[in-house]
């Protein structure tokens, strides 16, 4: 819980990483395992940012020791180990909180650029 | 996808575990199936070897979750045993450099004035090595410091710590002083154009102030010499001792030989960090504490390394090595602070309370009290059941019975 305290303190001071905001988007919708989890993140960000699989298990450890996420399971696909990771409460919160910074400074910006459209067509 | 490949997909699986090799065990026991998985589902069909941003990637997270883990891994048991081993060999390594630059002192200055008088370009022994004639001073430090040996050996770590501590203030002072004037008059490092104001300070600031630090801090902050001796031995201790004396002497000992060795040459400069670096290597690194011991005793090498590194001419680059030195020192203290933590984390946990397990967890009590005495483990205590548990679900993760890695699973015994 502390820790978790330390890491929402640290994240009101500066905005979230974009790894980060877009790993906690692609386990919103549910459990997810890491190639999943990349796929899903490419399309979130319109395919401008692929998460290199040593970035997503750095985020991952970071994200699991604040306890943001979570394993939810384990399958095995082709020979091969699938761990399937899930959000948790504290991470929905903070994802949630990321959400509204994010649409807050997005809303600023569009007024401006309203402003700035209608200045310049006045 | 490589599955088309069988051959390949082996090279490549092949070449990504020894990548992965740049991640600490901890994390390859618990990630590197699933990484590996990850790794080979995104390869270009027909990939053999990694690509460059996929290496580099690898090895830089893996380095940056190494670098994470560092407080950890020194607060863990292993990081105060290797402090209280520091306690024994630091003192001891000090001591005897200090003992080499005297015994510089007392045989090469007739030789360097000598040598100065006949040829005035190029000095061949550093000045500041040599030092004016202020011998008595540093043979006051020399006592010092065999008493910071002697008094730890015998139980007392704290006048032990105390007295280097002293010690220690004095030669970072001298230290600042030397550096505050150098940088002022911007003066020469050579003997001859040394200020002279600062001959009265020079003996104390003779002291390898990194090593002197971690002497000072491990005494301070770690279970103390004598433990460190029943950890490692008398025979170690004394390899130990004599490697890094050599190591960190080879600068002193090398004049001994052959008083006009070029000491400042580049050439001999990085023989000398790699005389620190094969010392480190070969006395320390054995086994988690040795490895704890040697991570500990390189930030010595720094100065060194400080010296090594500007090609430059050597009065031009003095101010370096002596602020890298002042860093360095600092630096030790941090270090010392976390491994203490965990030696007072693991106070408080012995000094509460046990847990009593049949009311922490009442529903799997049989069958792990069955497990902790059919594998003879001790249980009496937290920290002991901490660890019994830890086994048992370890255990019943092999055998599949859970889903969850153990270490990262629930322990009612592991404070939170």
């Amino acid at each position: 819980m502390g820790r978790w305290l330390m890491y929402v303190y640290d994240m009101k001071k500066r905005s979230m990483q974009e790894p980060t905001f877009l790993i906690l988007t692609a386990l919103a919708a549910g459990p997810q395992h890491g190639y999943g989890i990349i796929t899903d993140a490419e399309g979130i960000s319109g395919g401008v940012t692929r998460l290199q699989t040593g970035t997503l298990y750095m985020a991952l450890d970071r994200l699991r020791s604040a306890g943001l996420v979570e394993p939810d399971r384990e399958e095995i696909a082709d020979g091969r180990l699938r761990r399937y990771y899930r959000l948790t409460d504290e991470g929905a919160t903070l994802l949630g909180a990321e959400t509204e910074r994010r649409r807050a400074s997005a809303a600023v910006a569009a007024q401006r650029l309203r402003a700035r459209l209608a200045g310049g067509t006045a | 996808m490589p599955a088309r490949d069988p051959a390949g997909a082996a090279v490549l699986e092949r070449r990504y575990r020894r990548l992965l090799r740049c991640y600490p065990p901890a994390h390859r026991a618990f990630h590197r199936e699933e990484m590996l998985g990850v790794l080979l589902a995104t390869a270009r069909p027909g990939q053999r070897t990694p690509g460059l941003g996929q290496t580099v990637n690898l090895a830089a997270c893996g380095l940056v979750i190494r670098v994470r883990r560092i407080p950890g891994w020194l607060a863990a048991d292993a990081g105060q045993d290797a402090l209280a081993v520091v306690s024994l060999i630091a003192p001891a390594v000090v001591f005897i450099l200090l003992v080499l630059q005297a015994v510089v002192f007392i045989l090469l200055v007739p030789q360097q004035a000598a040598m100065n008088a006949a040829a005035s370009a190029g000095s061949v022994v550093p000045g500041l090595l040599l030092g004016p004639p202020s011998f008595g001073k540093s043979v006051v430090v020399m006592i010092a410091w065999l008493a910071v040996v002697v008094l730890g050996l015998t139980g007392r770590r704290r006048t032990a710590a105390k007295i280097a501590f002293i010690s220690l203030t004095l030669a970072l002072l001298a230290l600042l002083l030397v550096l505050v004037v150098l940088i002022q008059q911007d003066h020469s490092f050579y003997f001859n154009t040394f200020p002279g104001e600062l001959f009265p300070f020079l003996p104390f600031g003779d002291v390898p102030v990194v090593l002197a630090s971690l002497a000072a801090c491990s005494l301070a902050l770690s279970p103390g010499p004598r433990r460190g001796l029943a950890i490692v031995g008398w025979r170690r201790a004394c390899l130990m001792i004599a490697g890094l004396s050599a190591g960190f002497g080879f600068p002193f000992i090398v004049p001994l030989v052959n008083p006009a060795a070029p000491i400042w040459d580049l050439a001999f400069r990085l023989l000398d960090v790699l005389a620190i670096a094969v010392a480190v290597a070969v006395t320390c690194v054995r086994g988690p504490v040795g490895r704890r011991v040697a991570g500990l005793v390189a930030t010595g090498l720094l100065p060194t390394l400080a010296v090594a590194i500007p090609l430059r001419e050597v009065p031009a680059v003095f101010p370096v090595p002596v602020l890298v030195s002042l860093f360095a020192a600092m630096l030790v203290w941090p270090v010392a602070i976390i491994s203490w933590r965990g030696r007072a984390e693991r106070r408080r946990r012995l000094a509460e309370r046990d847990l009593d397990f049949t009311v922490v967890y009442a529903e799997a009590y049989a069958e792990f009290q069955a497990f902790c005495t059919r594998r003879r483990l001790p249980a009496s205590s937290t920290r002991q059941l901490e660890r019994a548990w830890d086994a048992w679900q370890d255990g019943r993760y092999r055998r599949g019975e859970i889903s969850q890695w153990p270490f990262y699973g629930d322990n009612p015994f592991r404070p939170r």
